[in-house]
């Protein structure tokens, strides 16, 4: 049975006069607090915050804890998103207290091991990007896109030339448009054909000299590698633009193509994605982006300095730096993550996930192939995305309908209505550390869904502890605390 | 590879039922021509008895401050962690689950998120939270743009020399690229300049931002700031440290329009910068404006409550180049972490820890100024941190001989303020015990004749 003690919210559970943390009598001699603090900085009464006992702390936040579907309970195929397995090595290693433990404004020659990782590591990412200078201190993917952008914005600033536009796919991810405005662009939209890729004929209409960026996500938000990738470069770079990509889906391509050498100028990962950086329940992720040489000088600050013998610093970025974008280092604990995932792989390791990733997916698409529409076709690489359209022309269910009732059947749902342009979409990434037989109930339970009655599936999930909440009333009378 | 399942009869299986012979096949997309031909230079894989001996040596070869006296601060502090903080965040249901898309899979991370933004409003006083940002640094700029949206004819930015100066940096980096004007009013006696202040703010001004204690640990007269900021029509954004309002009057209280903080404080390791945590709570009428996920109560089909993610047309999946902010993953498991915290602490927990700091602070103070190498650097009240001028002005060899004999010591300001090169800045957290202090007092000013003997 599901255990619901203790899962009121924590103000409904306090009482007055319980605790749970204590803290030390003062061992210092004490000084009148009215003379250290004057009257009018002090608080007139106690914080309102609830009052509670160590046991019922644990009991609600454990209770509540089974409410989610995770990955390390659940398989996760929620598309974009690369919902690995989180490995425990990484979890215990980046807990060491040399590496949790460090105080940001450490004094260099107190953090030796620290920078040799971090360099290590912007060494590696440029490697696997096939670019030459990384920056390690955007905070997740999005803010490594205006990270990136910034940069170029610097870039032609110096050059002296007024680009005001960035170019962006109908296809791409949100964060694309929405970077390049807090960037200071005007986004201009580019159309996909029919099947996904990049509409070639409207890129090189709204293509002109004041086009700074052109961002492309490949493999795309559908999952296919854009075939013309190496004409499409070379006509932005004919008109001077750079080409951003965003590389949210390098977990299809590590070790296979190099994002550097099919004409990227400037891309971020998200190790929270491919280098298996936990999501926790919605961050943190680390967003370092990798650029070509002639970037690199717009980079922001601190960089990594190495010197002859071998000792790190960490040195100003110079005059052209855009400046920090984040304070302190960076998400360094993720980072770490990722530098534990690159080592525990290494160089055939990390080919083996692109294949075992686009493998899997690949299986998954040829075993629904025949009961959904699958607009880009019979192959993908790490993702695909299947359509409900015609499921909801006909019987009236949508995406989101298949999506609830999945749950029922203890897999978290695909993500739904991503890519824009796909009508109903279903994005289903399966990642490479899920087996055959996974697959294969997954497989199972989808066919199962699409064969139900539609009641069934309206008004599914039926085992979840709610179902459908409301979202129209959240938003029209916004309860976004307790009183 | 330890985390793959397919063996090669999977491999097989699955290869003939997508109907391709092998593997690479799979890949034909990808032109010839831009195919790596030659393995990814990295290390070669490591096992996992191996990786762990790798990692601690690195590890040996840092001093963990957490380990080691620390007397930094500066936005991240060496406060303490209750065990079950570490308890809960290294549940695999929490730290292995994604944003709440799906909120019938999700609503532990759901309900977790409203409290954490319930407490966030008690804790600053004003009416609504948003479930995360990165960092106090960049949610100090996302304050900054909400309000510049919020009244998009103002375009001035008055900034606070005494604000968080790589807070200042981000902004500045921000905005250049956006058709604002950013003003900092210098704060040369530890504290903003009133004067300046109020001559810096005209009717052009879309906010002002302040930090309360500010970078130097220093009460500013927010009374004051709050009075002049609202008499322009301005917003008033205050930078908090979390841990001060366990004695210090919420910023809501005097008249904060919108609050950020840097959440690190609130349960979470200072593991060399971040992940921490961005806090931001404002007043209802921004509720709009507001980037970043937002958790909201509502009914279920049945008539339960339940939790959902709302007002999401702010956001960039729907609103793409139209959206309040770009951001998507945020820091969710450190907002989890300090609404432990904060449930572990309560109202006396906040309390108790924020009155050590201030007398703790305070003991450290008075004991180092005992030698008359030191003075305190302006004559203000402070909180948890305060600013050492050393008289010999050999800041980095005192720094650096005393982290070398495990005391670090405090934060050379000289690389943000020249004028302050013979200067450092010192945080005593409840952890520091009165030998603690003693130590580290002792430690400074027996410095000298190791700072010779270096330079001899
Ligand atoms: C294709 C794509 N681009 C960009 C992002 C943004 O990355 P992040 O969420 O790390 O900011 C995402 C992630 O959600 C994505 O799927």
């Amino acid at each position: 049975m599901r255990n619901q003690q203790a899962t009121q919210l924590l103000f409904e559970l306090s009482r007055p006069g319980r605790r749970a943390a204590r803290m030390p009598a003062c061992d210092v001699p004490k000084a009148d607090l009215g003379e250290l603090l004057p009257e009018q900085h002090r608080a007139k009464r106690p914080l309102p915050l609830p009052e509670l006992a160590e046991p019922d702390i644990v009991r609600h936040f454990t209770n509540l804890s089974t409410l989610n579907m995770s990955v390390d309970t659940h398989f996760y195929p929620l598309g974009s998103c690369t919902m690995k397995y989180n490995p425990k090595r990484n979890e215990r290693l980046a807990s060491l207290a040399g590496i949790a433990g460090l105080h940001p404004y450490q004094p260099d020659a107190t953090v030796q091991g620290m920078l040799q990782l971090l360099y290590e590591l912007e060494r590696m990412l440029g490697e696997i990007a096939g670019l030459e200078a990384v920056s390690l201190q955007p905070a997740a993917g999005a803010h490594g896109e205006l990270t990136a952008l910034m940069v170029a914005a610097a870039y032609f600033r110096e050059l002296g030339q007024q680009r005001t536009k960035v170019l962006v796919p109908d296809s791409a991810h949100g964060t694309n448009p929405a970077s390049a405005a807090m960037a200071g662009f005007d986004v201009v939209t580019v159309k996909s054909t029919a099947t996904g890729y990049v509409d070639q004929a409207d890129l090189v209409d709204k293509l002109d000299e004041h086009v700074a960026v052109f961002m492309i996500t490949n493999p795309s938000t559908l999952g296919m590698f854009e075939r013309r990738i190496g004409p499409i470069a070379e006509a932005v770079h004919a008109k001077g633009g750079l080409i951003y990509l965003d590389g949210a889906n390098m977990n299809a391509i590590l070790g296979i193509t190099r994002p550097g050498d099919f004409g990227a100028d400037m891309m971020h990962y998200n190790p929270h994605k491919t280098f298996s950086g936990p999501h926790g329940g919605g961050g943190p992720g680390a967003g370092p982006i990798a650029v070509t040489a002639a970037l690199a000088p717009y980079l922001p600050g601190p960089r990594i300095y190495r010197d002859e013998d071998g000792a790190f610093s960490l040195v100003d970025a110079g005059p052209r730096s855009i400046g920090r974008v984040r304070s302190f280092f960076g998400n360094v604990g993720v980072l770490v993550r990722a530098y534990c995932y690159i080592l525990t792989h290494g160089p055939d390791g990390l080919r083996q996930i692109a294949e075992n990733a686009v493998l899997n997916a690949n299986y998954v698409l040829s075993q629904l192939k025949d009961v959904v529409d699958v607009p880009q076709g019979e192959r993908c690489m790490h993702e695909f995305v299947a359509s409900a359209a015609r499921l909801k022309a006909e019987k009236g269910v949508s995406a989101m309908d298949v999506a609830k009732r999945l749950l029922d059947f203890g897999f978290h749902a695909p993500t739904v209505y991503f890519p824009l342009i796909v009508p109903e979409a279903l994005m289903i990434e399966p990642t490479e550390t899920e087996s055959k037989e996974t697959l294969d109930e997954f497989v199972a339970a989808l066919r199962q869904v699409l064969d139900e009655q539609v009641d069934t599936l309206k008004e599914a999930p039926h085992t979840t502890m709610c179902s459908r909440p409301n979202e129209v009333q959240a938003a029209r009378q916004p309860v976004v605390s307790w009183s | 590879m330890p985390y793959f399942f397919n063996t090669p009869e999977d491999r097989r299986a699955m290869l003939d039922a997508i109907g391709v012979a092998r593997v690479d096949d799979l890949f034909d997309d990808i032109p010839a021509e831009i195919k790596l031909q030659r393995p990814l230079e990295v290390p070669p894989a490591l096992s996992e008895v191996e990786l762990e001996r790798h990692m601690k040596q690195l590890s040996a070869r840092n001093t963990a401050a957490s380990e080691s006296l620390c007397f930094l601060g500066g936005g991240s502090y060496d406060h303490f962690v209750p065990a079950v903080v570490d308890h809960i965040a290294s549940r695999g249901e929490y730290y292995t689950s994604y944003t709440p898309y799906q909120a019938e899979a999700s609503q532990g991370n759901l309900q977790v998120f409203f409290e954490y933004q319930t407490l966030i409003s008690e804790l600053t006083g004003l009416d609504v939270a948003n479930s995360s940002l990165y960092d106090g640094g960049s949610a100090a700029c996302e304050a900054v743009l909400m309000a510049l949206a919020s009244q998009p004819k103002r375009r001035r930015v008055v900034v606070a020399g005494s604000v968080h100066p790589e807070y200042r940096e981000i902004i500045e980096t921000y905005l250049i690229n956006l058709d604002a004007e950013l003003v900092t009013v210098s704060a040369l006696d530890g504290g903003v300049s009133g004067d300046e202040l109020a001559a810096a703010i005209d009717v052009e001004t879309a906010c002002v931002l302040v930090q309360q204690p500010n970078f130097f640990g220093a009460l500013e007269d927010v009374d004051e700031i709050a009075r002049q900021t609202h008499e322009a029509g301005a917003a008033l954004i205050v930078a908090v440290d979390p841990i001060s309002l366990g004695l210090l009057k919420r910023p809501g209280d005097y008249g904060a329009d919108i609050v950020v903080a840097e959440g690190q404080s609130l349960g979470i390791p200072m593991q060399y910068g971040g992940p921490y945590l961005g806090i931001m709570a404002c007043r209802e009428t921004f509720i709009r404006k507001m980037p970043g996920r937002i958790t909201g109560a509502t009914v279920d089909r049945s008539g339960g409550r339940c939790f959902v993610l709302t007002l999401q047309t702010r956001e960039q999946h729907i609103r793409r180049q139209k959206a309040t902010s770009n951001i998507c993953t945020n820091q969710g498991l450190m907002a989890l972490r300090a609404a432990v915290y904060l449930a572990a602490m309560g109202p006396q927990g906040m309390r108790e820890t924020a009155e050590l700091c201030l007398q703790k602070s305070r003991y450290a103070a008075d004991r180092l100024t005992e030698n008359d190498r030191f003075e305190l650097a302006f004559d203000r009240r402070t909180f948890k941190e305060f600013v050492v001028r050393d008289r010999q002005g050999r800041v980095t060899s005192l720094l650096d001989e005393a982290a070398r004999q495990g005391v670090f010591a405090g934060v050379a300001l000289g690389r943000w303020y020249p004028e302050l090169d013979d200067c450092f800045l010192v945080a005593v957290t409840e952890k520091r015990t009165k030998a603690d202090i003693d130590r580290w007092a002792e430690c400074l000013a027996n410095s000298e004749v190791g700072a010779s003997a270096v330079h001899a």
